[in-house]
């Protein structure tokens, strides 16, 4: 079993990229998955966080994840609002992260991921689909954690987006993955 | 088998559609609202060949779809919460006039104060109005439990609409892989709606729901309380027919790993997914525990919940609704009154109120506590699991204080 955490902020398709990857890994990779997303008065620009389980089996728990092992931030300013991204966060846990920025980098250095996969998934996305929605792009530097493989995320994207929307998200997903690096 | 991904609003309109109902009357409210949006777009691209009916209130929502059912048509609604309330008044019209409409409910806490969130208070009050009512453990029991509900609810020894109650957001909105048969297959299960006593129609006019003085008002309600009496056994037959025709096996009551367990849960909706994780995770550690899910809450299945508790010294019930002013919450009370002859202590647990998660963490809480106060060293439990210490300082009003 593993358990993922995405945050981000409203308006960034955050939800939506835990349905893609649910996709992902239930239909083309013949696992199991579930999202719970926590949903709020959503507003775009405030804080948000969706929980997804992952497994060979099908998932019985059906609430939150507490202790991810992968957490993924689309926005990096999260840590700024009051969000503390490592919360429940074990020795083995891994971050994925929407930035190039050394600064911001350091920032994130003080949590004890073992592990952070880092791009600029926002430039990526505003260059492949014109607007700067990250979570396309976002899982394709989850894809390169190894949890999901790029043609299921490439393929799920199709089928959420449709065809035209489903390529460029698809793009953006693929070239996230091959800039991905990891420190 | 044809897998799909949806959430527990997208299982049910799934459900709804290869129903071929005929009237929809719905009204959005969160969390339902994707199960009226996304009916009205089937109807819109023509892909469900059925009247949308825009109206202003869930109460007219109901009123539409039971009055429509009685023209010989299938019809369906869905609602939560505030909505389910609103249609109080009508949900007992469609009951007593034996109108077996299926109606998803997706469980949200009621007012005041305002909520959004999970919690079984809107279905619980509706408890008594003379309806069906299913709790879904997950999405693909969603969608079998709408199924199996249409055929159960429109049993000419039945003829009793029926709820099926989904938690709010925990699946309504939770994105799970489930197998969708194909039309054939359900066409061939639910086959077509067939019109049974009571009817409408201008050609041969007749008053339904007249006056009824006290020499019939008794016998009426009597007729429904044989309606529940019968539901049980088509209950059986179905979930036996749907597992040979679709290899999937739900029961009225789930016992899970209670045959040799020292202490039972008694649960319902999706906390059981998690209860059953919690139940194994325990039992790796040599702690014998076992899940009682209660799928039928609506008519009460004592039988069955007396077969799975038989034995059991120390029983928790977990109630999702508060139970205010009751002895404890209406699932406790149910079960008490099932096993009142047995020599069990039976432990009244509330929590998972208004969205509150209800965690592993809190599942193994209550195990553990009933493994204490079956091996004596505890004597009092945590009735309310989750609440918080500062339950009495929130919110409070200094100026009057």
């Amino acid at each position: 079993m593993v358990e993922l955490k995405f945050y981000g902020i409203g308006g960034q398709g955050m939800v939506t990229a835990g349905k893609i990857l649910s996709e992902a890994v239930s239909l083309y990779e013949g696992k199991y998955a579930i999202t719970v997303p926590s949903y709020g008065a959503e507003r775009r620009g405030a804080p948000v966080n969706t929980s997804i389980i992952l497994d060979d089996e099908p998932v019985l728990v059906n609430s939150f994840v507490y202790n991810p092992d992968i957490v993924l931030v689309s926005d990096p300013s999260i840590i700024d609002k009051g969000v503390d991204v490592s919360e429940g966060i074990h020795e083995d846990s891994i971050l994925v992260l929407n930035t190039e920025d050394e600064k911001v980098l350091d920032a994130y250095k003080k949590y004890d991921f073992k592990e952070i996969y880092y791009v600029d998934a926002t430039r990526i996305a505003l260059d492949n689909i014109g607007k700067g929605i990250p979570n396309g792009s976002m899982l394709g530097a989850l894809a390169a954690t190894g949890i999901v493989k790029i043609d299921s995320v490439e393929s799920a994207i199709k089928i959420t987006f449709g065809e035209k929307a489903g390529e460029k998200n698809a793009r953006a997903a693929r070239e996230a993955y091959e800039q991905t690096k990891k420190m | 088998m044809a897998y799909k991904m949806l959430d527990g609003n997208g299982a049910a309109v799934e459900a709804i559609k290869m129903a071929k109902v005929q009237v929809i009357s719905a009204y959005p409210i969160t969390p339902q609202s994707t199960i009226a949006e996304q009916l009205s777009d089937l109807v819109a691209t023509g892909e469900l060949k059925a009247q949308y009916v825009r109206v202003e209130s869930e109460h007219t929502a109901l009123s539409v779809a039971t009055a429509a059912e009685l023209t010989g048509v299938r019809a369906a609604t869905a609602t939560a919460s505030q909505g389910l309330a609103l249609m109080h008044e009508v949900a007992g019209m469609t009951s007593g006039c034996r109108v077996p409409i299926v109606m998803p409910v997706v469980n949200r806490g009621l007012a005041a104060p305002w909520t959004l969130w999970a919690d079984h208070g809107d279905a619980m009050s509706e408890r008594d109005t003379g309806w069906l009512q299913f709790y879904c453990q997950n999405v693909q029991e969603v969608f079998d439990l709408t199924v199996m509900a249409y055929r159960i609810a429109e049993d000419e020894n039945v003829l009793t609409p029926a709820m099926v109650c989904m938690d709010g957001f925990f699946l309504s909105h939770s994105m799970q892989k489930i197998d969708i048969p194909d039309q054939e297959a359900i066409d061939e299960f639910i086959g077509p709606f067939v019109t049974k006593n009571s009817y409408l129609d201008p050609e041969d006019p007749m008053f339904v729901c007249n006056l009824t003085g006290p020499d019939d008002f008794t016998e009426m309600r009597y007729q429904q309380k044989v309606g529940f009496d019968n539901s049980i056994k088509v209950i059986e037959k179905v979930q036996k027919e749907f597992a040979q025709k679709f290899g999937r096996k739900l029961q009225i009551i789930e016992g899970y790993r209670t045959d040799d367990a020292d202490v039972v849960l008694v649960a319902l909706g999706s906390m059981c997914g998690t209860a059953k994780y919690v139940v194994n995770k325990l039992r790796e550690q040599g702690k014998k525990v076992g899940l009682a899910k209660v799928t039928v809450f609506r008519p009460f299945p004592f039988r069955q919940l007396r077969e799975v508790l038989g034995g059991k010294e120390v029983i928790g019930v977990f109630d999702r609704s508060a139970g205010l002013g009751g002895q404890g919450g209406p699932l406790w009370s149910e079960t008490c009154a099932a096993i009142k002859d047995y020599n069990s202590d039976i432990r009244h647990y509330v929590g998972g109120l208004g969205g509150r998660d209800v965690s592993v963490r809190t599942i193994e809480k209550i195990y553990n506590e009933l493994l204490e106060i079956k091996n004596g060293t505890r004597k009092e439990h945590t009735e309310w699991i989750d609440v918080k210490e500062n339950a009495m300082d929130i919110r409070q009003v200094l100026k009057n204080a």
